[in-house]
């Protein structure tokens, strides 16, 4: 085979210019892997968990209620819009396993209707228990992995108040629980929270709920308004103790996956654009100097009869070599990256598969845009190479005109004449010294707007659990219990104290907007869990009135003085109108407060209670678990410290990786703006560095001069780095903000500090990497030959 | 051996020898030569026979393969890159054919890019006033002819005040009449500043101002004589 002499050049300069072409090449495999790492890692999410709704009939309507009878199933079943309901019995538990010392919670389920119910199992291991046993049940995977169960073990738990020993026949996933969170957790846990199936008729026996049921789901027809099917749905459910019907988007594990994709989708439209930018600023900087040096080649070429579009498609041909190398590394990166993704995924969120895609137009469009951006690099300086006339470009370039300006700052500063040299080197690309700085400003940017939220969460930790709800534990009571059970809690062994607290399902409206929520009571002057302002000072709860999170009052756009309408939802059912007299800080979900004497008032009831938040002597924590298990009204036994050191140990899993993936990407981008930058500022003044030499200049004198105009550069991007990286965290915040949780902005000085001391040193590593060639500059070949 | 205070340089058997793969070019064969205080010395030969090769050993640039090279008491041949480096920093003035100014710098600022590391320098404005470019101080080397950026060259080497000027080809890309202002401008600090000057050049008329003139010839010293009847630079023609 024959190449073409023009392809031969090509092939030589990618060899001969390696290191730079490396370095842009890793820049946009750092923008390929990016896109696919997001748009893989979405499609694969969002497709996986399309299929397994569809697969296992995931229901579109939730709704809780007391207890109604199933007769009711068959007018729901009426409502216009409805495909298909089933009703089911949702109560929790408590575990009994012996070698398992802290208190662990499990959610009895109803078995769905095995080939047409919703929420279908997708059984793992065993079978299916007798539907008319009164043992057998299924658990979810990620609880028997935790515990090591499988069919045929026993388990030990407390229901309805009972102890039980019930018989494993399967292990099974639910596309209800691809997130299971427990009550009252922030991360999911299996070893301390798990999903029991059981047969319809063995859970109404252990619940006294014959013929009766306490939830219902609902499948809906193709393009029916799940809004209309909810109202009509509440008002049949109302009688019978209905809490109001969630829509699918509130379904717990559907809307933490809901916000998983959005924070990948905000990634794509963050991350890939950086590189891609970044990339195409270095192939524009790198191709016009090469075009530069290699001017007298293209008048040789265009006089001996190549036409400029020949030449200029060598040029091309340069920049798309140097695009497909970076994509096939990006490629590499992505495919690895992304199977690292899925298994991070796997520790989550249950699926019966989830593999990282294999889409094939997620990759081609990857590699679509890198080749776009990198063309798009290119186009200035080709478009010089098409402009040149044969007879103008060979003949020496123009002397480069420099201008002095600025003198005042001279004289304030009384630079020495090679920092002159370095100001109006700088000056005279602005372009460039303002691309390579913004480039730089983006590995600093990277990195700000990734580590600020290690610093958030722990101080949104600090302000909930060391601030704000300060227990050790909280005891949840199956039903509102009167006075008299928070006495039996105090006496219970290690209590040191405990404070009752009520809590009312409601809906909330103001204007059209309104929202589902539980109203808390607490105690006047309580010290466990307390309501903060915005100043972090707890607010004294009025007599009437009530205060709501920031987060609750910006989703009804309430400002403190405003009236609101409560619908509560059980009960007696009243409809009141309170004034909202003051707005709380709270990161997670949406809360509203009030008096607890207050909250009984207007449920028209004698003080009852939901729960004792409790601090607990350390020592005697196991006694006092074991009092609490035994304890007839306990639903739900909460331990601050468990919850907390759970979150703690998957961040502390997650920090390692996520540090790494970041400063990587960062380094990728420092590493690749300021090698080119210098090797380009060597290539340009090199001659009049090797003058400096032969001045007497030392190779330390020398080698400061092009530093400093590379450190004016790096210097200058931290603080743009900084302020560009704290807009992209601002927006992150807003972008992430749900109704699950809000991420408080915080961000510390480490933040900064962090980004740019990795930044200063990948810039230090990539000087270095140049200094070679500086101490070999050849101060004889200079002086021979004419510039 | 005693110097001789007012001998400035000493070479003895100055060899250097390329070394190209397994070819090898003697580039000089074994040169002895001295040069007293203050000696305007040029230096003829063809191309290729080993002045420039001799100028930069002397000049601290190069390396000789062997032989001695002495500047007063400073042995060159025994210096290191760093003593070589602080020798051309205190001692030695360079002018060459492309004159090698910072094109950032105005040529006042290209003086003082040597003022500022030099141990006893005159002011930069000194300097261009003893090449005749007051006037042009603050432009830069673009804006300034070729002749004129060579004598900015002058201004810079000889702002140290250095004990030698040594000068590649100083005329080589200029014309007749800018070369000699070039050369009245050499001559004119060889007797203000005291320095030793080398000038090397393939212009045999330029031999006339030297006070002795050495012709090279396949890397050795093959003629050398005394100039008894010197001309001024503005006598000269070629």
């Amino acid at each position: 085979m024959v190449i073409a002499p023009l392809r031969r050049k090509v092939l030589r300069d990618l060899v001969r210019l390696w290191a730079q072409v490396l370095a842009i090449a890793l820049v946009l495999a750092a923008g390929v892997a990016t896109l696919i790492l997001g748009n893989g890692a979405y499609s694969s999410l969002f497709e996986a968990r399309a299929r397994y709704y569809e697969q296992n009939r995931f229901a579109d309507v939730f709704a809780d209620v007391t207890r109604a009878p199933r007769a009711l199933l068959a007018q729901i079943e009426e409502i216009e819009g409805v495909l298909d309901a089933e009703a089911r019995i949702l109560k929790l538990g408590l575990l009994d396993l012996s070698e398992m010392k802290e208190p662990g919670s499990v959610l009895f389920v109803t078995l769905p209707d095995s080939g047409k119910g919703l929420n279908q199992l997708h059984l793992r291991r065993g079978r299916l228990p007798d539907p008319q046993s009164a043992r057998e049940v299924i658990i979810d995977d990620g609880f028997a992995k935790a515990h090591t169960l499988g069919p045929g073990d026993t388990l030990p738990v407390m229901m309805n108040g009972q102890q039980r020993k019930l018989l494993i026949t399967g292990v099974a996933l639910s596309p209800e629980f691809i997130y299971a969170l427990g009550p009252g957790q922030m991360m999911p846990d299996p070893r301390r929270f798990g999903i029991v199936w059981v047969p319809r008729s063995s859970l109404e026996a252990a619940f006294d709920l014959e013929g009766a049921f306490s939830n219902v789901v609902l499948k809906l027809a193709p393009g029916a308004d799940p809004n209309r099917v909810i109202e009509a749905l509440d008002r049949l459910t109302a009688p019978y103790g209905g809490t109001g019907a969630s829509p699918r988007k509130d379904q717990i594990s559907h809307a933490f996956l809901d916000a998983e994709l959005k924070q990948l989708s905000a990634m794509v439209k963050v991350l890939p654009p950086i590189f891609l930018l970044v990339a195409a600023m270095l192939v524009n900087m790198t191709l016009s100097r090469l075009i530069t040096l290699e001017r007298e080649q293209i008048g040789l070429l265009k006089a001996i009869g190549y036409s400029s579009r020949a030449v200029a498609q060598h040029y091309v041909e340069f920049v798309l070599l140097i695009a497909v190398v970076g994509i096939l590394i990006g490629m590499a990166a992505g495919t690895w990256l992304g199977a690292g993704m899925a298994q991070m995924y796997a520790r989550f969120f249950s699926f019966p598969y989830l593999v990282f895609t294999r889409n094939p137009q997620i990759y081609g469009l990857a590699a679509v845009i890198t080749l776009a951006s990198a063309i798009g690099g290119a186009v200035y300086a080709v478009s010089t190479v098409v402009r040149l006339p044969p007879a103008v470009a060979m003949a020496p370039p123009a002397p480069a005109t420099y201008r002095q300006r600025m003198g005042w700052v001279r004289k304030l500063i009384r630079l020495k004449q090679p920092g002159v040299m370095v100001a109006r080197h700088l000056f005279r690309w602005p372009l460039r010294t303002a691309s390579s700085t913004l480039g730089v400003a983006m590995a600093v940017a990277i990195l700000v707007a990734s580590l600020w939220s290690f610093g958030s969460i722990n101080y949104m930790i600090d302000i909930t659990f060391f601030r704000s709800d300060r227990q050790d534990a909280q005891v949840v009571f199956a039903a509102p219990e009167p006075q008299r059970t928070l006495f039996a809690v105090r006496k219970m062994p290690g209590v040191l104290v405990a404070e009752p607290f009520r809590t009312v399902s409601s809906r909330i409206s103001h204007r059209q907007l309104s929202k589902k929520l539980v109203i808390v009571g607490h105690p006047a002057g309580s010290q466990l869990s307390r309501v903060l302002g915005a100043d972090l000072r707890p607010m004294a709860l009025p007599d009437d009135g009530l205060i709501l999170s920031e987060a609750l009052a910006d989703a009804l756009d309430v400002r403190a003085g405003d009236l609101v309408t409560i619908d509560v939802l059980e009960g007696a059912r009243p409809t009141v109108t309170l004034r909202v007299s003051g707005i709380s800080l709270g990161f997670v979900g949406l809360s509203a407060a009030m008096d607890i004497g207050a909250l009984n008032r207007l449920m028209g009831e004698d003080a009852l209670v939901s729960g004792v938040n409790l601090m607990i002597d350390e020592g005697q924590s196991p006694a006092f678990y074991a009092a609490a298990k035994a304890a007839p009204k306990t639903e739900l036994i909460t331990i601050t410290a468990l919850m907390l050191s759970r979150f703690r140990q998957t961040l502390a899993e997650n920090i390692t990786v996520m540090i790494t993936v970041y400063t990587s990407l960062a380094t990728i981008i420092a590493v690749g703006v300021v090698y080119n930058f210098s090797r380009i500022a060597l290539s340009e003044q090199g001659r009049e560095l090797a003058s400096l030499r032969v001045l007497g200049f030392t190779n330390r004198e020398v080698a400061g001069v092009l530093f400093a105009e590379l450190a004016v550069v790096v210097l200058l991007a931290q603080p743009i780095g900084w302020l560009i990286g704290y807009g992209i965290g601002l927006a992150m915040v807003a972008a992430f903000s749900s109704d699950l949780y809000r991420v408080p902005f915080v961000v510390g000085r480490e933040v900064f500090a962090t980004a740019s001391l990795v930044v200063l040193a990948a810039a230090l590593v990539s000087a270095f990497a140049i200094r070679g060639r500086i101490n070999n500059l050849d101060m004889i070949e200079v002086l021979k030959t004419r510039e | 051996m005693t110097p001789n205070p007012d001998i400035v340089f000493r070479a003895s058997g100055l060899t250097k020898v390329y070394r190209n793969g397994a070819l090898e070019v003697h580039a000089l064969r074994g040169i002895n030569f001295q040069a007293r205080k203050g000696e305007f010395i040029v230096i003829l030969g063809p191309s290729g026979s080993g002045k420039s090769t001799f100028l930069n050993i002397v000049g601290g640039l190069d390396t000789a393969t062997a032989g001695e090279a002495w500047f007063a008491d400073h042995q060159l041949t025994a210096l290191n890159e760093k003593g070589l480096t602080q020798y051309r920093r205190d001692h030695v003035g360079f002018v060459f054919q492309f004159y090698n100014l910072v094109p950032s710098l105005t040529a006042r600022e290209n003086v003082q890019l040597v003022t500022e590391i030099a141990r006893h320098p005159m002011t930069a404005d000194e300097a261009l006033a003893l090449v005749g470019l007051s006037e042009r101080a603050d432009h830069f080397p673009a804006q300034l002819s070729g002749g004129e950026q060579q004598r900015v060259a002058i201004a810079r080497a000889i702002a140290k005040n250095p004990e030698v000027l040594l000068c590649d080809e100083p005329t080589g890309a200029l014309d007749s009449a800018t070369g000699i202002k070039v050369l009245e401008a050499l001559t004119q600090v060889n007797r203000a500043v005291g320095a030793t000057t080398l000038v090397i050049t393939h212009n045999a008329a330029i031999r006339d101002i030297a006070d002795r003139v050495i012709r090279f010839a396949d890397g050795r010293i093959v003629e050398e004589s005394v100039n008894t009847t010197k001309k001024a630079a503005s006598e000269v023609v070629w």
